[in-house]
């Protein structure tokens, strides 16, 4: 009673129940429970069990009735052998000339489509592109739906393997569509130069609208159009002999198609004997088996890494008759894909994880997180009753605790049951409470304190969140300005000045948080308020924890791949360090308190205080996870992957590729936010293409920013 | 008595003929068809049946037809109409790849009605004209009605014949126009369709309209157009026009045996049996203007007779037949054989038009959106333009958004006419008069913003999106390049070879129609939600009103004989009797 008069935000009575005193005991035990559970949970989906089969959705796609009459694939042969000789005309440019020659020659209606990079990084810098499509009107529609049907060109030059197949292919379709009268909707036919950015660019200008940041990618404008899309696909083939198809589905952002289109081509695929794939692997041959499972999990974590970077990895394979199939498959479609999931996760090619499925498991691994942050805020708030007396309440023992405990967890029970037999026990109970109040030193003061340090605790807690996240955003903000003063000042390369810049900003971060904070520390106010110190030390870890635990939660609905990295990753960091009331003293606590918010940025703060090993692992836990240095760590298991031999030697060579991995990551994460607007790049990820590796890499940076942007 | 009676039929019998014979000599039928190839392959085939009936435009009229059909004279009678123009289409008209056709219409059903000035109470009339429209063309243009209908002021004035306006300006509140964009046209428009021909299909070139053939176009366009026109050159009186028309455009690539060649029997499944005999003219036109040294073709059997047409300074060529002329055994088949270098060519090297326009939906998501209109202006001076825009209800548009802009630089419209719309009542009215700068490209582009409908607003489809009809562009052009349209003041086909005109050639083009995709509830979820709801109602209410409704009481039980039975009843009646 006394202390709601107090002005507290809650009922401090109401954590006093016997579930809330185990829930405090053993909450450090339920976390790491329900963190394994989670994870285990997470790891038995790929299980048959756990999972289930796929199934069509939508019956309008009619799979079974498509009978497919494809007779072109002489005519694929021949324009294969003329690409091959234009690409020799054109070492580095798509054969223009020769592709809207052909294209008109089939009567589509051909057009053009310029668009523009200008580099969002360095001064001045421009690229230019051209796509070549070619729409097919269809003769049984008035240009209201539209499918499309891509082919990245890549000239000899390219580092990627070449696409030139696929285009005969297309165009061979191409050739054999036209003459069909069935169709009901447009099909577009895009060629496409300079990969994503290419289709980035002719999306953009087909909606009429900028995805990345204004000016970066200039879109140009089309001078045809075929009504709303539908459906895409992308026929990326490497060579004229087809052995399997590789289907791939993860897009910008971590979208994905909806399964029915994932179904509809693996089932072509299975009626034609082709052998069909999902992450170039085939589907596990008993899934009952230990063996089985390790494989569906495998080819389900490829899946979830690839999702998490959030970039779409493009190469869609298919095969001549299986994209007849399709096609006439989504011709048949009434109405736009809306029936079956958006999100799932595929294990194998015929089995998938729906969101009700998958989402219960990363509920566990950042339930922790809630039930920790509850914890602390009763600890505190059992700081609060006890310290301004805690030598007093712990002289006398239990006796105290005792009646306190009869007063509240069970006063109303106990209220109820006396009310006929023994109504003085209740005001008993007031009086006892009363007297109990009047044993303080001074009531009057000890209101004041309380309500000055929750006051002062609030806002400093505020004003550290705050200013973390200001840095967040700042960093984010500055690539521009960063990359210009390296090329201008120091003639520094763009990802090298990039990536200085941001170790420069972490180090500068790192040592200045802690500095800041010890010195705060040092004087009784505002960091320790009063003689009370443990002020704005738990609020702050309450708000990272629930703050972390929302935007996980958030991020996973978008893209759960990221969400379930993300938990993995931070979640036992962020619980094991718990500001216990530990010998190790306020400081400490206080620091690891927010560093689940800002990262590993402060946690190196409590190095003064190195000697004491537990102390020592969390600050070294912690540095890892700072964006700049995982990033680095990153690039290099990557590097020791892809190239054992000169791992095995670890020179300077070695370093070098793995310093030129990281940087490249971060600029080509850059550059992807300001073009495509891929968000990803603030949560945390970011995508290395290393022109020398010519693979792929995802590493993780940045993850502060995620949650201003994300 | 019988002799009596004999000759009695035979009097009325000849008296018939008598009336049906002087009732010949006003009334005119002709059937024509003109075949033009395009671009790509494609084959642009234009039926026209007209009826030319010299009677005054009165209800009295139609009481006694004879060529005229009289089912649709009846309707036209009954609702007071001046002049009636009905579509129904099946694809979009390629203005930039194919010229203008003939009649212009928009994909789905459209139908644009002037009212006769003493009508009284025209929305009613409007509702119940589409009604019966709908029953004699087994089309849904009963859909049509308020919340879909508008009165625009300048883009579709009268066609025909105009009788004095009071005070010399048209009342554009007797005009009603509505479209159907979603309206699917099939054999079942068709069939209700050809019957109102004299000959329907016995005999004549109605006898080519196949069912099974002319739906395998990329576009096919049937229309009724009704008016009044002058009977003489004086316009003293008036005559009653009826044009049937048949829009088919055909792509050799799927019917033709390759090389572009066609022949009646590979468009329309057959040849022709002979001309219907009701008809005064049966004629057959093949557009041979392009048949140059690159683009060659030789027709079988050779025409008849070679037009050489004259019309805005282009000179063109027409191959004509005359069926009545030809015998009716073997059937005649008109074949076009392309020789060979044309085979690969890509087809008749048509210049873009002088004007043409589309239109295209911007912006991605469900929350806001943007339509844009491109009006191209090929000519080399300005071009006055008039922009139509019926928007439905549904998508709420921002007319502050509005923002024209030529070759970048935005440009004022000189008249402009907007009526807002009112959900489910009205759709927006949007009429703009416009100068295209020569030689431009001017984008018309405004927002909107998506809404959600009431749940029962919503098709069984749902998520195939919502139609938003076409815009109307009008214009004058000066040349009459690509130009195949009728002239104002004649009816044939044949009228318009040699018709110049000095203030240029109208040309009123629709664009496409736009597919828009609402934010639509998923409505398996209330289903599962009402079965989920069903079920667990069904298994609780039970066990839950037995707990809740009965109470739990100690009895005795006794032994009873019959007679404390029967006493029991009793004392139950007594007490009812008591209460």
């Amino acid at each position: 009673m006394k202390f709601k008069k107090m002005g507290l935000l809650t009922d401090p009575g109401a954590g006093r129940g016997k579930l809330t005193q185990v829930l405090v005991c053993h909450h450090s035990k339920l976390c790491a429970l329900s963190y394994i559970g989670g994870v285990i949970w997470f790891t038995l989906l790929a299980r048959d069990a756990f999972n289930a089969g796929t199934y069509f959705s939508e019956n309008a796609l009619l799979p079974g009735l498509v009978k497919e009459e494809f007779d072109e694939s002489a005519i694929a042969k021949t324009y294969l052998s003329e690409i091959n000789d234009e690409a020799d005309r054109y070492p580095d440019a798509v054969p223009y000339p020769w592709l809207i020659a052909k294209l008109k020659q089939l009567n589509l209606d051909t057009y053009t489509h310029n668009f523009t990079l200008h580099y969002p990084l360095g001064p001045g810098r421009k690229f230019t592109g051209k796509n070549v499509y070619g729409i097919l009107r269809a003769p049984r529609g008035a240009s209201t739906e539209a499918l499309v049907l891509t082919v990245p060109y890549r000239p000899p030059n390219s580092i990627h393997p070449t696409t030139a197949p696929s285009l005969a292919l297309a165009l061979s379709l191409a050739k054999f569509f036209r003459k069909q009268k069935y169709w009901a909707k447009d099909i577009i036919f895009l060629v496409t130069e300079h990969e994503q950015l290419g289709v980035q660019a002719w999306l953009e200008a087909y909606h009429g609208v900028s995805c990345g940041r204004d000016g970066v990618l200039d879109a140009g404008s089309l001078s045809g159009r075929g009504g709303s899309i539908q459906a895409a696909i992308n026929l990326e083939i490497h060579s004229d002999q087809v052995a399997s198809i590789d289907v791939k589905i993860e897009g910008l952002n971590g979208q994905l198609p909806n399964l029915d289109l994932v179904n509809l081509v693996h089932r072509m695929c299975l009626k034609e004997g082709i052998r069909h794939t999902f992450k170039d692997r085939d589907d596990p041959r008993d899934s009952e088996t230990y063996e089985g499972w390790m494989h569906a999990f495998h080819t389900l974590m490829l899946m979830v890494f690839t999702q998490a970077s959030g970039v779409p990895n493009g190469n869609h394979g298919l095969f001549h008759r299986v994209v007849e199939r399709v096609f006439r498959s989504l011709n048949n479609l009434l109405e736009r894909f809306h029936q079956s999931f958006f999100f799932y996760l595929l294990p194998a090619t015929d089995r998938y994880i729906s969101i009700g499925m998958y989402m219960p498991p990363l509920g566990m691994i950042g339930g922790g997180l809630l039930i920790k942050a509850f914890v602390l805020w009763l600890k505190m708030q059992e700081d609060k009753e006890s310290s301004p007396y805690s030598e007093k309440s712990r002289r006398d023992g239990g006796e105290v605790e005792e009646k306190r405990e009869n007063g509240d967890s069970d006063k109303e029970a106990k209220i109820a049951e006396d009310k006929e037999e023994n109504k003085e026990k209740g005001n008993n109970d007031e009086e006892l409470r009363d007297e109990e109040c009047s044993k303080l030193p001074n009531p009057a003061s000890f209101k004041e304190q309380g309500v000055q340090s929750i006051r002062n605790g609030l806002a400093w807690a505020c004003a550290v969140f705050l200013s973390a996240h200001v840095i967040g955003l700042a960093l984010l903000s500055s690539t521009k300005g960063i990359t210009v003063i390296g090329y201008e000042y120091l003639g520094l390369p763009t990802e090298f000045s990039l990536f200085i810049g941001f170790v420069i900003a972490s180090l500068l971060l790192i040592v200045l948080f802690p500095v800041v904070c010890s010195s705060a520390s040092e004087k009784p106010s505002p960091c320790k308020s009063q003689s009370n110190g443990t002020e704005w030390a738990p609020f702050l870890n309450i708000a990272a924890l629930l703050e972390l635990a929302t935007v996980l939660l958030a991020i996973s609905m978008h893209n759960f791949s990221l969400g379930l990295v993300y938990a993995v990753v931070f979640t036992p960091s962020a619980l094991w360090i718990a500001p216990t009331k530990s010998r190790f003293g306020i400081e400490a606590v206080t620091i690891e308190g927010f560093a689940p918010k800002v990262k590993s940025k402060t946690s190196p703060a409590g190095f003064y205080q190195l000697g004491k090993l537990r102390k020592g692992i969390q600050r070294i836990l912690w540095l890892p996870l700072q964006p700049i240095i995982l990033l680095v760590i990153v690039s290099l298991i990557y590097t020791a992957v892809m190239f054992p031999e000169e791992f095995a030697h670890f020179d300077q060579s070695f370093l070098t590729r793995a310093f030129s991995a990281a940087s490249n990551a971060l600029t080509f994460s850059v550059v992807d936010s300001y073009a495509y607007g891929s968000w990803f790049k603030a949560v945390s990820q970011s995508r290395a293409k290393p022109g020398a590796l010519g693979g792929k890499e995802t590493t993780s940076f940045q993850p502060h920013i995620a949650f201003l942007s994300g | 008595m019988r002799p009596t009676s004999a000759f009695y039929v035979v009097y009325l019998f000849v008296n018939c003929l008598k009336f049906g014979f002087s009732e010949f000599n006003k009334d005119r039928f002709h059937e024509e068809l003109l075949i033009k190839p395009l671009l790509g392959g494609r084959i642009y085939s234009y039926f026209q049946f007209t009826t030319i009936w010299d009677e005054e435009f009165k209800s009295e009229s139609f009481h006694h037809c004879h060529l005229f059909p009289r089912a649709l004279g009846e309707v036209v009678a009954r609702h007071n109409v001046r002049e009636l123009h009905i579509s129904l289409t099946q694809g979009t008209w390629r203005h930039e790849k194919w010229g203008y056709p003939v009649v212009d219409a928009p994909p789905g059903a459209e139908l644009w009605v002037w009212f006769k000035d003493d009508t009284k109470d025209v929305d009613s009339e409007w509702k119940h004209l589409t009604g019966a429209l709908s029953g004699l063309l087994c089309a849904s243009l009963n859909f049509i009605g308020g919340s879909n209908s508008l009165s625009p002021e300048m883009s579709f004035t009268p066609s025909g014949r105009v009788e004095d306006y009071g005070n010399g300006k048209l009342n554009s509140s007797y005009l009603k126009y509505a479209t159907l964009p979603r309206e699917v046209v099939c054999t079942e428009n068709l069939t209700p369709w050809k019957k109102l021909l004299p000959c329907d299909t016995k005999i004549g070139l109605s006898t080519l309209l196949n069912a099974g053939y002319i739906y395998n176009t990329n576009y096919l366009s049937l229309g009724i157009h009704l008016k009044p026109i002058c009977r003489d050159e004086e316009c003293s009186t008036s005559s009653i026009e009826l044009k049937q028309t048949v829009s088919l455009v055909y792509d050799t690539a799927i019917v033709g045996n390759g090389c572009q060649n066609w022949s009646l029997r590979s468009l329309f499944g057959r040849g022709l049996e002979g001309h219907c005999p009701l008809a005064s003219s049966s004629m057959i036109y093949v557009d041979i203007s392009q048949n140059t040294s690159s683009f060659a073709f030789r027709l079988d059997p050779p025409p008849d007779n070679i037009i050489t047409t004259l019309r805005g300074g282009q000179i063109g060529q027409l191959a004509a037949y005359d069926i009545s002329q030809m015998p009716s055994y073997p059937l005649f088949n008109l074949a076009a054989h392309h020789i060979p270098p044309s085979c690969v060519n890509l087809g008749v090297n048509i210049p873009p038009p002088l004007f043409h326009a589309s239109r295209y939906i911007i912006g991605y998501g469900q929350e806001r959106g943007g339509i844009v209109t491109r009006v191209y202006n090929n000519h080399r001076q300005e071009l006055e333009v008039l922009y139509f825009e019926n928007i439905p209800w549904f998508l709420p548009v921002y007319m502050h958004s509005l923002h024209i802009t030529s070759n970048g630089k935005s440009i004022e419209p000189l008249k402009k006419r907007y009526k807002p719309g009112v959900e489910r009542k009205r759709p927006y009215y949007l009429e703009i008069l416009l100068k295209l700068p020569p030689r431009s490209v001017t984008e018309i582009s405004f927002n909107f913003d998506y809404i959600f409908l009431k749940w029962q607003e919503y098709p069984p489809d749902a998520n195939h999106g919502f139609y938003v009809g076409s815009a109307v562009l009008t214009t004058y052009l000066p040349y009459a390049r690509n130009y195949t349209a009728s002239p104002m003041d004649g009816s044939l086909i044949a009228s318009s070879f040699n018709n110049g005109s000095k203030h240029g050639y109208i040309v009123q083009l629709r664009t496409e129609v736009l597919l828009v995709s609402l934010p639509t509830p998923d409505f398996s979820m209330p289903y599962n939600v009402i079965c989920l709801a069903c079920t667990v109602v069904a298994l609780a209410f039970g066990p839950l009103h037995n707990i809740t409704t009965k109470r739990l009481m100690l009895t005795n039980i006794q032994k009873r004989g019959a007679l404390d039975w029967i006493r029991s009843k009793f004392w139950w009646k007594a007490k009812v009797k008591s209460d």
